[in-house]
């Protein structure tokens, strides 16, 4: 039942976004690995957006992926941002500590506009 | 009329309050249950916001039955029975498990997943515990053990 992660890579100046389109589970796990290798090893950007769809399934599996995801930007010390999260998620994010490792933006714009001005 | 007590059981809860799903055991079907649970909520009057936690709290022990219950077995069943009544849903999740290991882990510590000192585990039952008004693991039931999770409407 799941279809493969499509995730678009995108330059907006000092920040590389990931538009991940699909639901986030265990299934994700190689589709996001693979895009977030990608990301670092052509661009090595300092801040890095994951633009997530609004009314994706997010299960327990795929926070783990996340956060997997998200330590390893911790080791590289780059600054992560996430938005496109509907209210419940951003509550699901929040209880489950994924805010002590990215900030969440309601908006597009608002996170590239913010994360531009950040260091 | 001698009844066998499987046959008892299962009359007595299939009432005109009770919806129950007998689910595959293969990940991505915790979805039907999720569909069903948001019809059900939305039509006895569950606000949006809620509908949206018992969803999650569903799909997450229908994951854990599958997984840890039924050991990703798949011709084993997730049976998921969904009671409403008094202004409170009773949800039972069931799988052919022995059940989850006394006592219950530790909560998710971000922290330490990040510094590799934990695997990243635990999340499911987490957020299980933080989203219902009441929960018992380790339901024993006629059909295996479960996870009975309880929502207020108010």
């Amino acid at each position: 039942m799941h279809k493969p992660n499509e995730i678009n890579i995108q330059r907006h100046g000092s920040i590389v976004s990931m538009t991940i389109n699909g639901d986030i589970t265990s299934f994700s796990e190689p589709y996001l690995n693979q895009a977030y290798e990608d990301v670092d090893s052509q661009y090595a950007p300092e801040k890095i957006l994951l633009i997530l769809e609004k009314d994706a399934y997010i299960n327990s599996g795929g926070i783990a992926v996340l956060i997997q995801i998200l330590a390893r930007t911790r080791k590289k010390n780059q600054l992560i941002g996430i938005t496109g999260l509907n209210s419940h998620f951003k509550k699901i994010f929040n209880m489950v500590g994924i805010t002590k490792l990215a900030t969440l933006y309601d908006t597009l714009d608002d996170a590239l506009a913010t994360m531009e001005t950040l260091d | 009329m001698n009844m066998p007590l499987k046959e008892k059981k299962a009359f007595q809860m299939l009432d005109d309050q009770t919806i129950e799903l007998s689910l595959p055991n293969i990940l991505g079907y915790e979805r039907i249950a999720m569909g069903c649970i948001d019809s059900f909520a939305t039509n006895v009057g569950f606000r949006k916001e809620r509908i949206e936690d018992l969803k999650t709290a569903v799909a997450e022990a229908c994951i854990n039955a599958m997984q840890h219950g039924n050991k990703d077995q798949p011709g084993e069943r997730v049976i998921v029975n969904m009671r409403f009544a008094s202004g409170s849903f009773n949800i039972s999740v069931i799988d052919k498990g022995q059940g989850i290991p006394v006592p219950l882990p530790n909560d998710p510590n971000i922290e330490r997943i990040v510094d590799d000192l934990d695997p990243p585990t635990g999340f499911g039952l987490f957020l299980i515990k933080k989203l219902v008004d009441q929960v018992e693991f380790n339901e024993k039931t006629i059909s295996g053990h479960g996870v009975r999770m309880v929502f207020n409407l108010s």
